[in-house]
């Protein structure tokens, strides 16, 4: 009877054990990565690639997951600003509201879906066939061949789309503001274009600079970390997946309240 | 004698799951050396040891007289006196036949005419043309795979080649067409082969020298003429493929 009372703090010990022991893991793959990142080789043709499969292929999901989120908040906002006869604000918060945060959030969590998904998935197949093994006894580093591209190009690619995520969103608002909501387009530019100030952007940009950072390494680490044959390679997925999402939301909370308040 | 490679009393194990105890064997220079054994012996524990992508927990690797740490293996560019034959073959899914067997030699020290040249010689050593050249794996056989892999393997010159499993999942006369290539790249190329096998066959047709692994052990050693007349019964029973012996399988291993 005794060792039942035992059980739930063993499981607490345990699954935080796990926990340690996983950010321990992370630091180090961390650790070798900023080595990795200064010392030569760098692999410039497969930064290229991987900015091409990020970036650019990323460019259809990003504008349409922007357009539609761009109107759907003019539409919410006009409902909302209408209750205090403030739909005047719509131009500006949608302005603002892109830029800020759901440019960078929403392509983050897309390229998370996309980006870490496949870039998991390519090294734990790499790692189960031993691929990753034959680039070793090949006398090539994964960690520079592998992840520093891929995490290099996420990084670059990220804001870039975020720029681009930022305009279409903001399109997107202007187009159901003035077709559907009967705001003046002149009107709806010009308020636009009062409101967004440098900044908004900017920390826009770096917040995407990070989640582009974090869905590339939780790609690589958990795909580089895969064990257990095609199992292990869904199961490393998901946990890229998952990671990536929550690290993004986390990480954006932070970003916000210490640095980008004001 | 000439030991190109020599391994001290290795040991490794996983969890409390001791996988090599003690291990000890010599490789003789310019020989080609089998390692036979049942499944989970620590066969490819023991190789993968060797090269480097896994750490023993005690034990010393010698190679050409000097010890395998992490230094020395960096300081004398290990890798580039090896070349590995992997179970699966291991070639670069997005990597042609081209790219994938001269990914180890370094571009700058040639242009790209020479890479198509290399290439093209390595895959006439091992019976393919240029033909497959700009294939990708995906769309090779098995059996072509394990070819362009070993293409792969002898692409830098080694000194010393690893085989794991070279014949395992091949019909048998491409199981014998591959054991003619490692005998042909072994004598051409003049260096030492170290192979994995359960494939008695396969051991006899290639092997100057036999050893058996028995619970991360080496328990036999000889010439492979001499497996036949071993009178160790281990040896005996794995060679006759019988689950009558010493040998016990324990199926929840
Ligand atoms: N990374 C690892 N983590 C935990 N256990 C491992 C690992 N690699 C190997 N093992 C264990 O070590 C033992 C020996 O494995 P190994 O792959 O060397 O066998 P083998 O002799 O090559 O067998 P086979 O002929 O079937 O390939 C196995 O019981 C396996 O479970
Ligand atoms: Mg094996």
């Amino acid at each position: 009877m005794y060792r039942y009372i035992y059980i739930i703090p063993e499981a607490i010990g345990r699954s935080v054990l796990r926990m340690c022991a996983s950010i321990g893991s992370i630091a180090i793959f961390f650790y070798d990565f900023v080595i990795c990142l200064f010392t030569p080789p760098i692999y410039i043709k497969s930064l290229l690639s991987q900015l091409v499969r990020i970036g650019y292929n990323s460019l259809p999901v990003i504008g349409l997951t922007a357009f539609f989120t761009g109107g759907v908040l003019a539409l919410q906002i006009y409902v909302g600003g209408s209750r205090f006869n403030a739909e005047n604000i719509v131009a500006s918060i949608v302005a603002l509201g892109i830029t800020r945060e759901l440019g960078p959030v929403i392509a983050g969590l897309m390229l998370a879906g996309r980006v870490s998904a496949s870039i998991s998935a390519e090294i734990a197949t790499m790692r189960v066939t031993e691929q990753i093994d034959a680039l070793i006894t090949l006398s090539t580093n994964p960690m520079k061949y592998l992840v520093v591209p891929r995490v290099l190009a996420a990084l670059i690619s990220l804001p870039i789309l975020v720029i681009i995520a930022d305009i279409i969103g903001i399109m997107g608002g202007f187009v159901v503001g003035t077709k559907t909501l009967g705001f003046i387009e002149q009107s709806y530019i010009k308020n636009t274009l009062d409101i967004i100030e440098l900044r908004d952007v900017m920390s826009g940009l770096i917040k995407a600079a990070v989640f582009g950072f974090i869905v590339a390494f939780m790609g690589c680490y958990h795909g580089y970390n895969s064990t257990g044959g095609a199992q292990g390679v869904g199961r490393s997925t998901t946990l890229a997946v998952v990671s990536a999402s929550i690290l993004i939301l986390a990480s954006n909370y932070i970003l916000t309240s210490l640095v980008f308040t004001n | 004698m000439d030991h190109i490679l020599k391994i001290n009393e290795l040991s490794k194990s996983f969890g409390d799951k001791s996988v090599l105890d003690n291990l000890s064997i010599n490789i003789e220079r310019n020989k080609s050396q089998v390692i036979i054994g049942g499944s989970g012996t620590g066969k490819s524990v023991l190789l993968k040891c060797i090269l480097g992508l896994m750490e023993p927990d005690s034990g010393e690797i010698f190679f050409n007289q000097q010890i395998m740490d992490k230094k020395n293996r960096a300081d004398i560019d290990f890798h580039t006196k090896i070349g590995m034959l992997f179970q699966g073959a291991a070639l670069f899914d997005s990597l042609n036949v081209q790219e994938n067997i001269t990914f180890g030699i370094k571009k700058l020290e040639s242009n790209l005419v020479n890479l198509t040249e290399i290439a093209v010689d390595k895959l006439k050593k091992v019976g393919l043309d240029s033909s497959v050249l700009y294939l990708y794996p995906s769309e090779l056989s098995g059996g072509m795979q394990k070819r362009v892999a070993l293409a792969r393997a002898i692409a830098r010159n080694p000194e010393l080649l690893f085989f794991d499993e070279p014949t395992t999942g091949l019909d048998p006369i491409m199981a014998d067409v591959i054991n003619n290539l490692i005998n042909e790249v072994i004598e051409e190329v003049g260096a030492t082969a170290i192979t994995i096998t359960h494939d008695m066959e396969s051991a006899k047709k290639i092997a100057d020298k036999i050893s058996m692994l028995y619970k991360g052990a080496v328990i036999w050693t000889g010439d492979a003429k001499d497996i036949t007349s071993s009178n160790n019964p281990y040896v005996d029973q794995f060679i006759k493929g019988s689950s009558e012996g010493p040998i016990k399988i324990n199926l929840n291993d």
